[in-house]
């Protein structure tokens, strides 16, 4: 039975084509077609792959050297979160890249470039072995400028010459200081004041930064802190200040869809990142990879196209294919040399490692400060399990999930509005065009029909909560995220009507699964009664009497009950609390964090984004405090305090969670004592 | 009556309660911002608002609970109708099934609520249909421009089981008779008003209404009892600088 799209009685539905789900894709006509560039690069890549081969091997002799390997298995892809403990792993992982740094052999290539300018992020957990092996008493890491070539300094596994400096304003001679420059290191209160934050992912070490903090507190897998210097942020800022062209149209879809349609994994190779002609692109072991000469970054798009030619030989992560090159014009948007380090990061663990599949470990680690938004869809449909990490059952999975939802769309729809569920259609019906509104995507007609038919799939399949006000809300995210895959431009200005069906169709399918698997973790949020809610706005409650006893007693004190805000910040996961791109930044975080991040991370989240407003909020009577917590001063937010914001909740998490016993037995009159944010 | 306060302001907290999409957010949203959206996002839980209201002799400051309609939240409501002097109840008149869910809200606001509370009955989303179509409504139908479209973006389809959808795209979308609600609302002892967010007629009548109908000598000296039961409720918080004490929250902490 051919799937027969719903009649709506009550909108005309012109845009609508009859097939939008067509049964199957033929995959093997789509292969077929290959742009003529992509053959070009698939040469290049052959060419490369002597060189690429060599780091495998490296890589696998690094990964057999290692024990955190956990080697995923095909067969529990089907329904599970892989929830397993990686922190573990990740510790263990992190410690063991140290060492394989250490014991690098292959001779860096990186002498045509003049690496004088040093950039420097401890994004990247080996920098704690420069730490070790360069780096005085003092945490400088001082490189001199003009004191030799690039080989002569980054030579070999000679990097004990290295020497550059911590100090962030040694890095003036990148670009003119920057008007605008935000605080590079606010990070939470609560670790001792002045001190370096710790390499991420780390026990914090006794000697870091010469400075003992001595809490012993681990950081985020991946970490959470990142030096970073003033010309790198205004980088960033002025990214998000250039237009973007607002192509809305066919223009924005980028010519190789039907790849990325069956391989959401094939976009790495239009990017920069999987270019093995940087030498250090590749290899975590032979490269500094967060030393990377910024006089050679390109500035403007323009610049960006004159220095491509240099991108095989210097030491440089800039884009190295003209389609990738096409692109970046077309974006208009500079890269900024911290994006490119975490682009580069993600190539290599999304390539895995030798062709076995990706390392989730690695990806949870990378994925906790932020992904790259090229990498996003894939990175969430890896972390969220929808998408199985090894290479092998990843296609045929993808397939079969994205069929199977065209199955249930048909299997409910297929015999018009009348047989749906009256209740749950009535009220997904009325929500949806209340769904962003006023955002150009979501007033597409073909975009509502597809939330329609998310919301209702999922409704129906989960009687025990059915469709509840706020998970519309929570499917924009994958929405957006998974379309912006397949355009050039900001998928909130996107007509939605250009994509091809079959494009639309996937996005759906996969927004579904995806949808579900979050929810999954969250389930007793909407059943009768929300008991998840209730039970975590309790939890809330009590923990904040812990860390911010004032703020507690003043809500008290005035009748502020915590369900009266905090309800919604747990319906909506704090949708309706910050913008949908600061919302997409935290669920890399969350996705990173693991099954359960939805329910325990957020209410760390929850109540570090109260105690951050509590010394204004014990100023204002009832009234004030619910027209403030309803309608948080957060509309301006970037990532840069989504991040912060994490941060300060990953560290409640590290010192609450599992403590909760103690909230119970509050002894009546002491509780300001153990006040740990409290002022 | 007025004793002590023909310039203080009085807070009332008022809620509104009724069934989703007819169109709570919006009344209160004219009433507090003269502001009217189209497509507004659903409350989740309940939002806050305040707005005062001028009588002759005193000044009425509402603290309108606006909740959310969907019934999952419903076993919200009773955090926010506790204490409340004044509900507002709102059904859409082109949907006969929300004046069906009003009543219901009736019926647990006189179980459950407060004795004294005064509840007013509203008919929103006048503005979608045309003058002849409503037996004559005792409210003035000042509805200018007859829309066809759904108003708050919602009840463009069918009804679930009760009315096959009588063409909402024709005058006669109203689906509830003034006369019927009016009598409904005659019997019960509420207040009744059909209104329009949309346009804003009759919106400011509905809370002005009630501000007069209060029996404020009974709400007025609240001193006394807010040490008792109303400290950890929403409303009377004219009276939040009487201290109540740490030992007090200590209390509440403790517990689990």
């Amino acid at each position: 039975m051919p799937f027969q799209p719903p009649t709506r009685p009550h909108s005309a539905n012109p845009g609508m084509n009859p097939s939008i789900f067509p049964r199957t894709v033929s995959s093997s006509s789509v292969y077929k077609h290959i742009p003529s560039h992509q053959q070009q690069q698939h040469q290049q890549n052959s060419n490369q792959h002597q060189h690429q081969h060599q780091h495998q091997i490296q890589q696998h002799k690094s990964s057999s050297m290692t024990s955190f390997g956990k080697t995923s298995t095909t067969e529990d892809w089907e329904d599970a979160w892989d929830s397993s403990s990686d922190k573990e792993d990740d510790i263990k992982a992190t410690n063991t890249n140290i060492t394989v740094n250490t014991n690098t052999s292959e001779p860096m290539e990186i002498s045509k470039s003049v690496p004088i300018p040093v950039k420097i992020a401890n994004n990247n957990n080996n920098y704690s072995q420069y730490r070790n092996g360069n780096t005085n008493g003092n945490g400088e890491f001082s490189f001199t400028p003009g004191s030799g070539s690039g080989s002569d300094i980054i030579s070999g596994s000679g990097d004990k010459e290295v020497s550059a400096s911590w100090n962030s304003t040694s890095y003036h001679h990148v670009s003119p200081p920057s008007p605008i420059v935000r605080p590079s290191l606010l990070q939470a209160k609560t670790y001792t004041e002045g001190a370096i934050p710790p390499a991420p992912g780390t026990s914090i070490p006794d000697s870091y930064g010469g400075k003992s903090n001595g809490t012993g507190s681990k950081l985020p897998p991946g970490g959470a802190w990142e030096i970073v210097e003033p010309s790198e942020i205004r980088e960033d800022i002025q990214q998000g200040d250039l237009p973007i062209p607002e192509k809305v149209g066919k223009e924005a879809v980028k010519d190789d869809v039907e790849d990325i349609l069956i391989d959401p994994l094939k976009l790495l190779s239009n990017l920069s990142l999987d270019a093995p002609q940087t030498p250090n692109s590749t290899d975590p072991s032979s490269s500094f990879p967060f030393l990377t000469p910024t006089s050679s970054y390109p500035q403007t798009p323009s610049t960006a196209n004159s220095a491509s030619p240099d991108a095989s030989t210097s030491y440089t992560i800039l884009p190295s294919t003209p389609r990738t090159l096409t692109r970046k014009e077309g974006l208009g948007r500079q890269r900024s040399v911290r994006t490119e380090r975490k682009r580069e990061k993600f190539g290599r663990v999304l390539r895995g490692r030798d062709g076995g599949g990706v390392e989730l470990g690695e990806l949870r680690k990378l994925a906790w400060n932020g992904i790259p938004e090229e990498v996003r869809g894939v990175v969430w449909m890896l972390l969220l399990n929808y998408l199985p990490l090894p290479v092998q059952p990843r296609l045929t999975t993808l397939n079969r999930k994205r069929k199977e939802y065209t199955q249930l769309v048909d299997q409910y729809f297929g015999r018009g509005l009348a047989s749906l569920d009256q209740q749950i259609w009535h009220q997904i019906e009325i929500d949806v065009p209340r769904t962003r509104p006023g955002v150009a995507l979501w007033a597409c007609v073909k975009t509502q029909r597809s939330l329609e038919r998310i919301l209702y799939v999922w409704a129906i399949r989960h009687p025990a909560s059915g469709y509840v006000q706020g998970i519309n809300d929570l499917v924009t995210p994958f929405f957006q995220v998974f379309l912006g895959a397949y355009i050039d431009t900001d998928p909130e200005l996107f007509d939605i009507a250009h994509l091809p069906e079959n494009v639309l169709q996937a996005i759906e399918a996969d927004t579904f699964w995806c949808l579900t698997k979050l929810l999954d973790g969250i389930q007793d949020h909407y059943i009768s009664q929300q008991p998840g809610i209730q039970r975590l706005v309790k939890r809330m409650g009590d923990l904040v009497k812990r860390i911010d006893a004032p703020l507690a007693a003043h809500f008290e004190e005035q009748g502020v009950e915590f369900m009266q805000f905090a309800f919604r910040w747990m319906n909506c996961l704090l949708m309706r609390e910050i913008s949908v791109k600061c919302t997409i930044r935290m669920w890399d975080t969350y996705l990173a964090e693991g099954a359960d991040a939805f329910s325990q991370f957020h209410l760390y989240v929850c109540s570090a984004l109260l105690v951050k407003y509590s010394e204004r909020l014990r100023e204002m009577d009832f009234q004030e405090m619910i027209m403030f917590l309803q309608c948080l001063p957060t509309q301006l937010w970037t990532d840069h305090e989504i991040e912060l914001l994490l941060s300060e909740a990953y560290v409640l998490k590290m010192v609450w969670a599992g403590a909760e016993n103690h909230f119970a037995n509050l002894p009546n009159g002491n509780q300001g004592q153990f006040g740990m944010l409290g002022r | 009556m007025s004793d002590e306060t023909p310039v203080k302001a009085v807070q009332v907290k008022l809620v509104l309660l009724g069934e989703a999409a007819v169109g709570k957010s919006s009344l209160v949203l004219r009433f507090c911002q003269g502001d009217f959206n189209e497509n507004t996002s659903p409350t989740i839980g309940a939002a806050f608002l305040t707005q005062k209201c001028r009588l002759e002799n005193r000044i009425v400051k509402f603290e309108i609970w606006d909740t959310a309609g969907q019934e999952r939240f419903h076993s919200l409501a009773p955090m926010y109708y506790r204490n409340a002097q004044a509900a507002v109840v709102v059904y859409d008149i082109t949907k006969a099934a929300s004046l069906e869910k009003a009543k219901a809200w009736v019926k647990e606001l006189q179980r459950q609520a407060n004795a004294n509370i005064v509840i007013a009955l509203v008919g929103n989303k006048l503005d979608l249909v045309s003058e002849s179509s409503s037996t004559p409504a005792t409210v003035t139908p000042a509805a200018q421009e007859t829309e066809t479209e759904g108003e708050d973006g919602e009840d463009d389809s069918a009804e679930e089981s009760i009315t096959p959808t009588p063409a909402t795209e024709s005058d006669d979308a109203r689906q509830v008779p003034t006369a019927e609600a009016e009598a409904y609302a005659k019997e019960s002892g509420l207040l009744f008003f059909e209104a329009s967010a949309k346009t804003g007629h009759n919106v400011g009548e509905i809370f002005t209404e009630i501000a007069k109908t209060i029996p404020f000598d009974t709400i007025t000296p609240e001193p006394a009892t807010a040490q008792t039961g109303n400290r950890r409720s929403a409303g009377n918080h004219e009276n939040n600088n009487v201290n109540l004490g740490e030992g007090q929250q200590a209390k509440k902490g403790g517990c689990c």
